[in-house]
């Protein structure tokens, strides 16, 4: 009977510092935002080439301190010209998935953010060829490929890092590695460039973004600071041996 | 203020200076040129890839001569007519003449983005006709026609 008492005492005991442990974890507000950004190297190269248009932009929603889904559109126009042929692609783009910052919250304070996004891809675009030549053996030959309408999909990893530079403005860069799917085309026309994606021929396409963002707080968190301390661990044993130990002197004595 | 705005464009310039490096033009490494690809046989029980000591190739009504008198061609490369279903051959093996006619299908293929489009073809059923002066049999072994480095006929002499 007192064994069995000693021993819910015991696990009352366990149960309360565990508990009290768990209290005195520090924790520090965070604000969840919804994020609407614009991508804004797009604009600026077409600025200088006015055969490329990409115009993109997304919005994302904090779930918490270290995720958010996104949601990303955007619109391509694109010329291209080369010594024989000429080709057209225009068309929209979705991007869907979720951002992983990987800041400890003291570092990132809800301003700041080193990480990674994963998304899937779906573009719906349209492709020509208005003009070509192939000159061989038997002379020039010219031709042309009509205009069709094909679905593009594709998966994305974009790391890149974001900081709040004004209050609730936010500036940014990421790395877009995007892996083909399916182009819909065929593997004989294959797009040159398609809308999100990037140079259609080729399995593997890596871009870069530059990002305006504006955050748009809507509710705050306390987010757990969880703090190595090994020491600390390993005193709370010793504390529990040394009580076994005590008992277990108090015994034998 | 002064440290937050330090911070923040340490995170966005080093984006920025990757940003115009990554703006680099391309240029076309592969082969453009879909050729027939037609290697030589000699004896027909027990067929051995030889090259003629000779060959002499080139189109009918096409004045451009494509091997003239060329020792040791294996394979002979053999540019088709993308404008037309059909094209013929002067083929001089050893001295002795011979014609051969093909039949086929083109069709533009994009190369890359670099070296634009090019035509592939696929050879018609009945393939070619040919004299048989020189050539003894004319085999297929692929088809179609691509920029690839793949045998697509033999020619046994």
């Amino acid at each position: 009977m007192w064994r069995t008492f000693a021993y819910f005492i015991n696990l009352l005991l366990f149960l309360i510092c565990g508990l009290i442990q768990v209290n005195a974890q520090d924790t520090i507000p965070i604000p969840l935002k919804i994020k609407i950004g614009m991508e804004v190297s797009g604009p600026a190269i077409h600025y200088f080439d006015k055969n490329i248009l990409n115009a993109e932009g997304y919005i994302s929603v904090d779930l918490d301190e270290k995720r958010s889904v996104v949601f990303a559109a955007g619109y391509l126009n694109y010329k291209y010209n080369q010594y024989n042929y000429t080709y057209l692609n225009k068309g929209s783009f979705v991007r869907v998935g979720m951002d992983f910052n990987l800041l400890k919250p003291d570092k990132s304070l809800g301003k700041y953010y080193a990480g990674i996004g994963l998304r899937y891809g779906l573009s719906r675009f349209t492709s020509e060829v208005p003009s070509f030549e192939k000159t061989n053996y038997w002379g020039t030959t010219s031709s042309s490929i009509p205009k069709k309408t094909y679905w593009g999909h594709f998966i994305e990893v974009s790391p890149g890092v974001r900081a709040e530079i004004f209050k609730n403005f936010s500036m940014g860069w990421s790395i877009s590695l995007r892996m083909l799917l399916y182009t819909g085309t065929g593997k004989d026309l294959k797009p040159v460039y398609f809308p999100g994606f990037g140079d259609g021929t080729k399995t593997i396409s890596a871009g870069m973004n530059y990002y305006i963002v504006w955050n748009i707080p809507y509710k705050k968190i306390k987010a757990i600071m969880k703090k190595d301390v090994p020491e600390e661990t390993d005193d709370t044993k010793d504390t529990g041996t040394t009580g076994n130990n005590q008992q277990g002197s108090g015994i034998r004595q | 203020m002064r440290k937050y705005i330090s911070e923040s464009l340490l995170i966005i310039l080093p984006g920025f200076i990757l940003f115009m490096i990554s703006c680099t033009a391309g240029s076309c490494f592969e082969e453009t040129e879909s050729y027939l690809k037609a290697s030589f046989y000699t004896g027909e029980v027990t067929p051995k890839i030889t090259a003629p000591d000779t060959l002499t190739l080139y189109g009918l009504n096409n004045d451009s001569i494509i091997y003239n008198k060329s020792a040791k061609i294996q394979p002979a490369l053999i540019p088709l007519n993308s404008s037309t279903d059909s094209c013929t051959f002067i083929i001089k093996i050893n001295g002795v003449t011979d014609t051969i006619k093909f039949q086929y299908s083109s069709y533009p293929h994009l190369i890359s983005k670099e070296c634009g489009y090019t035509f592939y073809h696929h050879l018609s059923d009945s393939v070619r006709t040919y004299t048989r002066h020189a050539i003894k049999n004319i085999f297929t072994s692929n088809m179609t026609i691509t920029n690839l480095n793949v045998e697509n006929i033999r020619i046994f002499y």
